[in-house]
C-alpha cells in the first residue's frame, strides 16, 4: 500500500453515496422512465382460476379494438419460444423438473398465470382489449396447502408427476435417535411461515427495442443479473447471446423479485421481434403480489439437557413454492435447510426438507433467500423450550453457539463458516438495546397488572378489564432476541449461481477513472463501496471514480446482484484491477521522474517519489504518458491504463466430502437482532419501542451504507411479522392485490433502531468481507416475535403462527381469558417471572 | 366506458347538473380526484365523460348559515382541519379530518364531498358527521333537497346516482359544554382503519344527559349506537357504565367487516373498545370523571 496511514483511507469510511444527487433531484433514469419512438405496450391475460384446463382462448374480441398490434396466445408462443430455461434447474438437485411456457397452454395451475398477451398502441388500449379476450376455462380442483399437496390423492399439479413433491431433501448428520434419548426435555413447536414478499417500490419493467440492422435487439429492464438474463432470452428466443444486449438501469428496488424467469421477460422481446417496434411492459402492483416466497412450515423438536443445552435437532419442514417457475424461488427451501442449525453447535440433526408445489402463485427469491425461514424455526422454536423450561432465552442462546475459537467450522450440513463471536454479538446487541432497563420497564408492566414477580399466573383476571380511560388499554412488555446466520455470496455448480466476479477498471488519458463490473446494483450503494475500494487500491480521490454497471455491451461478463455478492467479488475483483493498473502508472511515473519505481507512491492522484521529493507528478500527465509514449518510457507497460480482474473466494467447495456434501458459500455473515414491545391487552396491537442489532458483515467498507441496509432488513423484519400476509380464497384466487391488503410499514412503524458493528474478518475474502445487502430480514422478524410472546407469557399462551397480526394476538390473549381455569393451564404459565 | 373520454368544465353548479341529466351514466363527476382517479389507473373506471367541477368557488368554503356551519362539498381536508369556525363550533369534526389517511397529499385535494358520496366503509368523515346529526344539501335540474345525511347512506349505496351533485354539508355547532372525540383504530400508521368510533357526550354534573356514538369501519355502514346507549343516560360514566357500552356497541355489529384490516371476530370487538374509548374520552372532555 502507498498510503500514510488507515486515517486516510477510503475504506472504512461514512462516504456519501456517489450519484445520490441524481436520485434525489429526481433527474434519475428508471427503468419505465425509457421511452421510445412508436413504442407499444403490453398488456398480460391472466387466469382468474388457480387451477384449470384451457378449451378455449378467442382473441378475435381483443383484435377488433382500435389501436390493437398483436394478441397472442399460449399455443402460438410456444410455436415461436422455446420454454424459459430455469435458473436453478430441480434436476440439478435430483429433484423434478417441468419445461416453462411463457404463457399458459392446455392448462393453467395457478391464480394470475399468464394465458394471452396483447400489444397496443399505448397501455389503456392495450388493457382495455386484453379485457376483451374471451377464455373458456374448465375449472379443475386446486391444491392450496402444502400438507394436502403430499397427501395421497391430492391433485397433481403437473401433469406427469406422480406427487407434488419438487423434492425431499434431507439434511442429516450424527445420531439424532440418540441425543433425543439422552435429553432431559424434548420441547416441540410447529412454526408456521406465512406467505409474505419483497415489494420494491418499483415494479417490474421491462422495454424490448428490435434492431433492424441486426435482427436482435436492447433489453432495458429490471434486471438483477443482466448477463444471466441473456443467456436466457436466447435460448427462449433462439438466437444467439451476441445479438442481445441487455441494459439494467437503476432500479426502485429488487430484493431477489427481479432475479430473472419471469414469463414477461422474454414475450416482451418476441413481441417487439414480431411487431419490430419497442414494446414496453410494466407491471402493476396486483401483478407485483402474485409473486410469493416463504411459505413454509417447521415442526421442530429440541433435545434438550436441563441446562438448555441442545443435544439434537429434528425438523420436518414442508415449503409450498406455488406452481413452478423458471425463477430461482423454489431454492429457498433448499437453503432453508441448508442453513440449519444456524449458528448452534448441535451436531446431531435430522432435517427433513420437503419442496412441495401448489396450485398457488410461485415463488421468486425474496431477501434472505430461505435463511431468513431458518431463523425464524430455529429462534422461536429456542425461544419456546427457554419458556417451557423456564430459561433465559440470552443466556441459553449463549450456551448452544458455535464458540469463536471453533473457526473454521464443519456444521453438520456440510458447511464450512468461515469466522465469528456469536456470543459477542449478542451481549453487544443486548447492551444497544438497554436489556437491563427494559426488564425493569418490563417487569413494572407485569406488577401494573397484578402479574407480579412472586405471584402465579393469573390467567384472565386484569386482562381485557373495560378500564373508563380513552387513553388505551392494560399492557405488556416484551423483549425478544433472535439470531441470524446469513450464508453470502453462493455458488451453485452447474448454474449461473456464481461465486466469481469482474470487474474492469480503466484509466483514461486525462485521469479519469471508470469501473466497470459484472455485478450490479439494487440501489444499495454498492458502486459506492466498490469505488472506495479502487480509491484506495490506486491512490485517487472516490469522488473521480465513475462506476458503471448494468449493460451486457460494456461490462465484463458477470452475474449480478443476490446472496450479498457485489462487493465480495466485485470489490474484490476490482482491487485486483486497480492493482494492475497502478502498476502500470508508477512504472510509467518512475520512468518520467527518473526515479526507482520502488520510490513512487500515488495518493489523491498525486505522484511522488520518495528519492526525490521536490518534484511531483498528476496522474493526468502519468497517463497521457501512458497512452501517448508507447515507444519510449511506456515500453516497460501494456498500454492502454486498463486491466480486468476476476475474484473468485476460497471456501467453497463444489467437490462433495464423504458424506456427498457441498460448501457453496465462502462467507457467513451474523447477526443478533434484539427488540423490545408494548402489546395492548384490549386490542392486541403490538408497537415496538426499541431495536437493537449487532451485525458481522466483515470489514465494513462503508458504516453508513451498512446501516442502511441493516434498517431495511429490520423494516422487512417488522413488517413481515406485524402485517404483511398474502392471503387467498378457499379457491385459489389471490385476495391481497395492492397496498390497501399488503400494508407495508412506515416510517413511523419502526422504532429507533441502534446498529453495532462487531466484525469477525472473512480470511478468505477481499480484506476480511462477508457481505451486507441480503441479512437481516430472519432475525429481525423473529426477535418481534419472540418479543410478542415474551409479553404474552404472564397470561400462559404463544403464537408460532405468523404473523402476529393484532387479531392474532388478541385472539391469543382471549384464549388466554378462556383458558384462565387453574386446572387446565399450561405448563409454561406455571413459570415465575424472572 | 370509453378509451377515449371527453372533459367537461361546467362554469357552474347549476350547468354541472344540466350537462349531468343530459349526459347519462357514463359521465363522471371529479373534484379532487383522491377517490376517482386510482380507479382509473387500475382500469376499472372508464368514464366516458369526466364533468370537472373543481374549479367551481360557489361549491368550496366554510361559512355559518341559518345557525349552522355550512361546508362546501369542494372544501378539502385540510381546510376543514385548520378552519378557525370549524375548530371553534365542530372540534369533532375538525379532528376527524386531520384523521383521514394518505398524508398531506390527500388532506389537500381530498374533499368532503368526494368523501361522503365515495359511500367508502373505511373512510373517516360519515361517523363524525352523523354524530353530529349533519345534513346535505343536493342539487339537481329540479332543485337544491336538504337531506339528513343519515337518510341519504340509508337510501343510497352508490352514492347520490348519476344526475346530481352534493353541494354543501349543513352541521349545527355543538355546545362547548358538551364533550367529543374520534377513535380510530389502525393497525400500522400506513393502513386504513379497522374501528373507528365518534361520540358527542352532554353531562350534568357527572351524570350523562346526552350521548350520541356512531362506528364507522367495522361493517358496510356506519352504525349509529346512541339509541342502544340510553341505559347510560341519567349514571355517571362510571366502570360499570363503560363495561356496558362496549358490550352494547359491539352487539350492534352484526355482518362485521372480514378483511385484512382484522377478521370478523376481532372487528366486531374492536367496535366496542373504539365505542368505549370515544365515550371516556368524550365524558372527560365533558368535564366528567372519567379519564
Amino acid at each position: 500500500m502507498s498510503h500514510e496511514g488507515e486515517q486516510d483511507r477510503y475504506v472504512g469510511r461514512s462516504v456519501r453515496n456517489l450519484g445520490q444527487d441524481a436520485f434525489v433531484s429526481g433527474v434519475a433514469k428508471y427503468t419505465s422512465d425509457f421511452q421510445f419512438p412508436d413504442q407499444l405496450h403490453m398488456h398480460v391475460v391472466r387466469s382468474p382460476h388457480a387451477h384449470a384446463r384451457i378449451r378455449r382462448v378467442d382473441l378475435s374480441g381483443a383484435r377488433k379494438v382500435a389501436g390493437v398490434v398483436l394478441a397472442m396466445e399460449g399455443q402460438e408462443a410456444a410455436q415461436l419460444l422455446d420454454p424459459v430455461p430455469h435458473y436453478i434447474d430441480p434436476v440439478g438437485f435430483g429433484g423434478k423438473t417441468v419445461p416453462i411456457r411463457c404463457l399458459a397452454v392446455d392448462k393453467v395451475w395457478h391464480y394470475g398465470q399468464p394465458v394471452a398477451v396483447v400489444v397496443a398502441e399505448d397501455k389503456r388500449t392495450a388493457r382495455y382489449a386484453a379485457s376483451r379476450v374471451q377464455v373458456d376455462y374448465e375449472p379443475l380442483p386446486a391444491v392450496l396447502d402444502a400438507a394436502e399437496a403430499v397427501q395421497p390423492g391430492a391433485p397433481v399439479v403437473v401433469p406427469g408427476w406422480a406427487d407434488n413433491s419438487i423434492m425431499a431433501l434431507p439434511f442429516a448428520n450424527g445420531d439424532v435417535a440418540q441425543a433425543f434419548e439422552r435429553a432431559d426435555r424434548v420441547v416441540r413447536t410447529t412454526v408456521r411461515i406465512h406467505r409474505f414478499s419483497t415489494q420494491p417500490i418499483e415494479t417490474r419493467v421491462y422495454n424490448a427495442v428490435p434492431d433492424p440492422e441486426t435482427h436482435g435487439l436492447t433489453f432495458y429492464g429490471t434486471s438483477q443479473n443482466p448477463h444471466p438474463l441473456r443467456h436466457v432470452l436466447a435460448r427462449a428466443l433462439r438466437i444467439p447471446e451476441n445479438l442481445i444486449r441487455i441494459i439494467a438501469p437503476a432500479v426502485g428496488g429488487a430484493f431477489g423479485m427481479k432475479m430473472h424467469g419471469h414469463p414477461e421477460e422474454a414475450l416482451v422481446c418476441l413481441l417487439a421481434l414480431r411487431t419490430q417496434k419497442p414494446v414496453k411492459w410494466v407491471e402493476d402492483r396486483e401483478e407485483c403480489l402474485l409473486i410469493g416466497a416463504r411459505e413454509q412450515v417447521h415442526e421442530m423438536e429440541l433435545a434438550l439437557t436441563k441446562d438448555g443445552e441442545i443435544l439434537g435437532l429434528r425438523d420436518r419442514a414442508l415449503a409450498n413454492t406455488g406452481a413452478p417457475s423458471a425463477c430461482p424461488g423454489w431454492g429457498m427451501a433448499f437453503l432453508t435447510g441448508l442453513t440449519m442449525p444456524g449458528p448452534y453447535k448441535v451436531q446431531d440433526i435430522d432435517v427433513l426438507m420437503n419442496i412441495v408445489v401448489t396450485n398457488k402463485p410461485s415463488w421468486n427469491a425474496s431477501r434472505g433467500y430461505g435463511k431468513e425461514a431458518t431463523a425464524l424455526a430455529l429462534e422461536l422454536a429456542i425461544d419456546q423450550a427457554a419458556r417451557e423450561m423456564g430459561l433465559d432465552p440470552v443466556e441459553m442462546r449463549i450456551r448452544n453457539f458455535v464458540p469463536k475459537d471453533a473457526f473454521p467450522y464443519d456444521s453438520p450440513t456440510g458447511l464450512i463458516y468461515d469466522s465469528g463471536d456469536y456470543a459477542g454479538a449478542v451481549r453487544k446487541a443486548m447492551e444497544a438495546l438497554g436489556y437491563a432497563e427494559w426488564r425493569q420497564r418490563r417487569e413494572e408492566s407485569r406488577q401494573a397488572l397484578g402479574f407480579g414477580a412472586s405471584a402465579k399466573v393469573a390467567g384472565g383476571g386484569v386482562v381485557g378489564a373495560a378500564a373508563p380511560g380513552a387513553a388505551g388499554g392494560a399492557k405488556l412488555i416484551g423483549i425478544g432476541l433472535a439470531y441470524e446466520l446469513t450464508p453470502e455470496g453462493g455458488a451453485i455448480p452447474g448454474t449461473m449461481v456464481a461465486g466469481y466476479d469482474s470487474s474492469t477498471v480503466r484509466v483514461g488519458p486525462d485521469g479519469s477513472v471508470t469501473l466497470l463490473t459484472g455485478v450490479t446494483t439494487p440501489g444499495t450503494g454498492n458502486p459506492t463501496g466498490m469505488a472506495q475500494i479502487v480509491a484506495d487500491e490506486l491512490g485517487v480521490e472516490v469522488e473521480t471514480i465513475r462506476v458503471v454497471q448494468g449493460d451486457t455491451t460494456t461490462c465484463p461478463y458477470g452475474f449480478g446482484n443476490y446472496s450479498g455478492r457485489s462487493t465480495i467479488v466485485g470489490g474484490g475483483a476490482a482491487a485486483l484491477a486497480a492493482r494492475e493498473v497502478r502498476e502500470k502508472i508508477l512504472t510509467v511515473a518512475a520512468a518520467l521522474l527518473g526515479v526507482d519505481k520502488a520510490t513512487v507512491t500515488m495518493d489523491r492522484g498525486v505522484i511522488r517519489s520518495s528519492a526525490a521529493p521536490e518534484k511531483t507528478l498528476s496522474l493526468p500527465e502519468a497517463a497521457y504518458a501512458c497512452y501517448t509514449r508507447a515507444y519510449d518510457i511506456g515500453l516497460a507497460i501494456t498500454p492502454p491504463l486498463e486491466a480486468q480482474a476476476t475474484f473468485r473466494p476460497g471456501l467453497i467447495r463444489h467437490s462433495p466430502d464423504a458424506k456427498g456434501r457441498i460448501n457453496p458459500y465462502p462467507s457467513y455473515s451474523n447477526a443478533a437482532y434484539a427488540t423490545v414491545c408494548e402489546v395492548d391487552l384490549e386490542t392486541g396491537q403490538v408497537k415496538l419501542l426499541k431495536f437493537a442489532a449487532a451485525h458481522d458483515c466483515g470489514k465494513v467498507i462503508n458504516p453508513i451504507l451498512v446501516e442502511g441496509q441493516a434498517c431495511g432488513a429490520i423494516s422487512f423484519g417488522i413488517g413481515g411479522m406485524l402485517n404483511e400476509e398474502i392471503r387467498f380464497d378457499a379457491n385459489g384466487k389471490q385476495l391481497t392485490g395492492s397496498f390497501v391488503d399488503y400494508v407495508m410499514p412506515r416510517a413511523l412503524d419502526v422504532p429507533a433502531i441502534a446498529v453495532a458493528h462487531h466484525d469477525s474478518p472473512n480470511p478468505v475474502t477481499y480484506l476480511g468481507l462477508k457481505g451486507a445487502g441480503e441479512a437481516g430480514v430472519g432475525g429481525s422478524a423473529a426477535a418481534v416475535v419472540n418479543a410478542v410472546n415474551d409479553a404474552l407469557l404472564p397470561l400462559g399462551v404463544s403464537i408460532n403462527d405468523l404473523p402476529v397480526t393484532a387479531p392474532r394476538v388478541w385472539a391469543a390473549i382471549q384464549a388466554a381469558k378462556d383458558a384462565a381455569r387453574p386446572a387446565e393451564r399450561p405448563a409454561a404459565a406455571t413459570r415465575e417471572v424472572a | 366506458m370509453s378509451l377515449h373520454p371527453q372533459y367537461a368544465r361546467p362554469r357552474s353548479a347549476a350547468q354541472a347538473v344540466a350537462l349531468l341529466d343530459g349526459l347519462g351514466a357514463g359521465a363522471m363527476v371529479i373534484a379532487g380526484g383522491q377517490e376517482l382517479m386510482p380507479h382509473v389507473n387500475y382500469g376499472r373506471l372508464m368514464p366516458a365523460v369526466y364533468v370537472d367541477i373543481g374549479g367551481l368557488p360557489e361549491l368550496r368554503g366554510i361559512a355559518e348559515a341559518d345557525g349552522a356551519v355550512a361546508i362546501g362539498a369542494l372544501t378539502v381536508h385540510r381546510d376543514v382541519q385548520s378552519s378557525e369556525l370549524v375548530r371553534a363550533k365542530l372540534p369533532l369534526l375538525a379532528w376527524a379530518a386531520g384523521q383521514v389517511g394518505g398524508g398531506w397529499q390527500v388532506h389537500n385535494r381530498g374533499t368532503i364531498g368526494g368523501n361522503l358520496v365515495s359511500m367508502h366503509p373505511l373512510y373517516d368523515i360519515v361517523p363524525p358527521l352523523l354524530a353530529l346529526g349533519a345534513e346535505v344539501e343536493i342539487l339537481s335540474t329540479a332543485g337544491t333537497r336538504r337531506v339528513a345525511l343519515s337518510g341519504l347512506i340509508a337510501e343510497t349505496s352508490h352514492g347520490l346516482g348519476t344526475t346530481t351533485l352534493l353541494t354543501r354539508v349543513l352541521v349545527r355547532p355543538t355546545s362547548p359544554s358538551t364533550g367529543w372525540s374520534y377513535q380510530k383504530l389502525k393497525i400500522t400508521e400506513g393502513s386504513y382503519g379497522s374501528a373507528n368510533a365518534a361520540a358527542v357526550v352532554a353531562l350534568d354534573g357527572n351524570r350523562v344527559t346526552a350521548a350520541r356514538l356512531v362506528m364507522g369501519a367495522v361493517a358496510e355502514r356506519p352504525i349509529d349506537a346512541s339509541a342502544a346507549l340510553k341505559g347510560l343516560l341519567g349514571r355517571p360514566f362510571d366502570a360499570r357504565a363503560a363495561a356496558e357500552a362496549e358490550a352494547a356497541c359491539a352487539a350492534l355489529v352484526v355482518q362485521p367487516m372480514d378483511d385484512q384490516q382484522g377478521d370478523a371476530g376481532w372487528r366486531r370487538a374492536m367496535a366496542g373498545v373504539v365505542a368505549r374509548r370515544a365515550l371516556a374520552q368524550a365524558v372527560a372532555r365533558a368535564g366528567g370523571a372519567a379519564g
